[in-house]
């Protein structure tokens, strides 16, 4: 067996020396190599950075990691649909670690002046809210104390908060009077006088463009809806993407809150036009953001191939030339009795000591830079200060990456595997030649 | 006791259209302990003969018998652990391991073998030792003159204990003094090490040191002359 470690580490030794023997040939190959790490490390921190950022804009400000509806509500959007307010405090009462936000929504019309466009009102209760999302601070301009009326002009009225796109369309102002007109829920038609008290920042394009915010109490003045509520957020502490078993824990809860929902409804039966209530995670809520994820993961497994074989052309090309160069060599050792395999071991063994320097470079630098990245941010604030939209998610101005582990090692994994793979051919063709032909 | 046997050995190599015979009916016995010099002009045959000898090519017919061997019948695996422990090479030039020390080079041969770390060093220190390059054993070949190179290369020859070593034109890139050193080296070792050598060459002084000299001519024996009988 020493005899074996000893040939190993010749073998080894021979191979370390023939890395630096054309050393900028080496340093370069090294570059391009490291550098595809440095570009993978920074693109995976990028993208986790943005999934990070499209998950917590969908579970912390306005859909929550859990929504628990009526099916006729989730189809249909049906005024009707309701979950009667004793589920809800059942549910509070079971389990206490949970936080629970109930809301209602309907269709209306809005008028401020000459304009008026078709809104979609959403009442909260803002002291349930503030723990479970963070809606009511996600305020651009304003207030959010939903429950206070304003005082104007010897009146009260009571106080909405407008989508931003909303409010720029229509050319309402905080403290403008806004008239909303519903057909309520016991049929009549349901008018209000109101006041902007805040305008909201960008959430998803649907709410900026749509969205007014009012109190449960404004809503039920409005719509004489008594029976129960639209919908349940549910929110708890976990870090998405952090916590390697969150999808666990969210699939748990959700099973549970299922369970005591199912027991409620046998308890306390609902009338069938609504249908069963659902308890859907965030994933079921936003089936495109959580297609968009999937796609984000494939297409860094896709690129991260695209950027290290086109690195590892370098290597693909060291190795060439350098067994090209010595080939003679290769004859003489092979004559001496050197063996095709340990020949096309030792090769490897270069192309292996070339690529573990590039690792150790490369994850260096792109860690480096990813803390950077990941503390400082890109900031797009002078030219996007809303952040932007696009396919219906909405990215905040500053742009933070998120770096974990796996991102350096899948990386430096991907580098590795491919290269060695780019390495074979070099390798093989080092053990063809025939002796005798290498040395005429 | 015969060492080497060649018997009808042929060999035709293609050149596009063309076939060329570079050797042709080879009849050569070859006993233990022999310092054998294999003599002719360029072209006849005589690199190849040592190729074929030392199995790094193939012949088109006839036999080989090394050590009671038939190396046509060996596997390219069994061909590489033959000329690993039963065969020394010299070649004319690129011999060296050019980023390994003279002691390292020395000392490949028997790691690939095998042996003991610690015997290998002991062995390469020997040899280089017997060479008379122990002071300059960790110099890189790029350090080392042409003579010394060669030098290096015999020890490494005798340091894996071959029963033959093969030396194609060992002397052809040294000057005089050089090549005469370097024989009197392999002469001396043939006999202290009890080693059997066949060395290619057209250079007279070699010829002379030769205790037995084959020569060819267009791929084929003409004169097989042991000196002193």
């Amino acid at each position: 067996m020493s005899a074996v470690f000893a040939r190993l580490n010749m073998l080894m030794f021979i191979a370390w020396r023939n890395v630096w023997r054309n050393p900028i040939r080496s340093v370069l190959t090294v570059s391009a190599l490291a550098g595809g790490v440095i570009m993978l490390i920074l693109y995976y921190s990028l993208m986790a950075g943005i999934s990070q950022q499209m998950i917590r804009f969908a579970t912390e400000i306005s859909t929550g990691r859990i929504q628990i509806q009526r099916q006729a509500f989730i189809q249909d959007q049906d005024l009707y649909a309701t979950i009667p307010w004793q589920y809800l405090t059942q549910l509070e009462q079971q389990n206490p670690s949970l936080q629970f936000a109930p809301r209602l929504y309907a269709a209306a019309l809005a008028s401020h002046q000459e304009s008026s466009t078709g809104v979609q009102i959403m009442a909260v209760d803002s002291q349930r809210e503030r723990p479970v999302t963070k809606l009511l601070t996600h305020v651009r301009q304003g207030q959010m104390n939903l429950e206070q009326g304003i005082e104007q002009d010897g009146m009260t009225y009571a106080p909405v908060v407008l989508g931003y796109q909303l409010a720029r369309n229509m050319g309402v102002t905080l403290g403008d009077e806004l008239v909303l007109v519903s057909q309520a829920a016991d049929g009549s038609i349901g008018n209000d006088l109101f006041r902007v008290a805040g305008i909201l920042k960008p959430i998803n394009p649907t709410f900026d463009r749509m969205g007014v915010l009012m109190s449960i109490e404004s809503y039920k003045a409005l719509m004489y809806l008594e029976t129960g509520i639209h919908e349940i957020i549910v929110n708890f502490e976990i870090e998405p993407l952090q916590t390697s078993n969150s999808e666990d824990w969210l699939s748990t809860i959700q099973q549970q809150l299922m369970t005591q929902i199912t027991a409620q409804e046998q308890a306390q039966p609902l009338d069938k036009l609504g249908g069963k209530v659902q308890v859907r995670n965030w994933r079921e809520v936003s089936p495109s953001l959580s297609q968009m994820l999937a796609l984000s993961h494939s297409m860094m497994l896709m690129t991260g191939v695209v950027v290290m074989s086109l690195a590892s052309l370098g290597m693909l090309n060291t190795m060439l030339m350098a067994v090209h160069e010595r080939r003679q060599e290769f004859a003489i050792l092979r004559a001496i009795g050197m063996k095709r395999r340990w020949l096309l071991l030792m090769v490897s063994l270069e192309s292996l000591f070339l690529a573990l320097i590039s690792a150790v470079m490369g994850s260096l630098l792109g860690t480096w830079m990813s803390l950077r990245f990941e503390h400082q941010g890109i900031d797009f604030s002078a030219s996007m200060p809303d952040g932007y939209d696009w396919a219906g998610m909405v990215f905040e101005p500053v742009m933070h990456g998120l770096l974990l582990p796996e991102h350096i090692y899948q990386s430096c994994l991907m580098m590795l595997v491919i290269s060695m793979l780019a390495s074979l051919f070099p390798a093989w063709l080092s053990t063809r030649h025939r002796p005798a032909e290498s040395m005429r | 006791m015969s060492l080497l046997k060649l018997q009808n050995v042929s060999k035709v190599y293609q050149q596009g259209q063309i076939q060329v015979q570079a050797l042709k009916d080879i009849q050569l016995e070859v006993q233990e302990g022999e310092f054998l010099a294999l003599v002719g002009p360029s072209g006849s045959g005589k690199t190849t003969l040592l190729n074929i000898i030392g199995g790094l090519d193939d012949s088109s017919t006839g036999s080989v018998i090394l050590n009671n061997i038939e190396l046509t019948c060996l596997k390219e695996s069994e061909l590489s652990d033959f000329r690993l422990f039963q065969l020394g090479f010299i070649f004319q030039a690129y011999n060296l391991v050019p980023v390994l020390s003279a002691l390292e080079n020395v000392e490949l041969v028997t790691l690939l073998q095998g042996r003991p770390a610690k015997e290998c060093r002991e062995r390469a220190e020997h040899y280089l030792n017997l060479v008379g390059l122990k002071a300059m054993k960790d110099r890189r070949p790029s350090a080392l003159s042409g003579g010394q190179q060669q030098r290096v290369a015999v020890a490494r020859a005798l340091a894996a204990e071959p029963r033959l070593v093969l030396a194609d034109e060992p002397t052809a890139n040294l000057d005089s003094e050089n090549a005469t050193a370097l024989l009197d080296i392999m002469h001396r070792l043939s006999h202290e090490e009890k080693t059997t050598f066949i060395f290619s060459t057209h250079d007279q002084r070699v010829m002379e040191r030769a205790e037995r000299i084959v020569s060819l001519r267009d791929g084929q024996i003409y004169q097989d002359q042991v000196k002193g009988e």
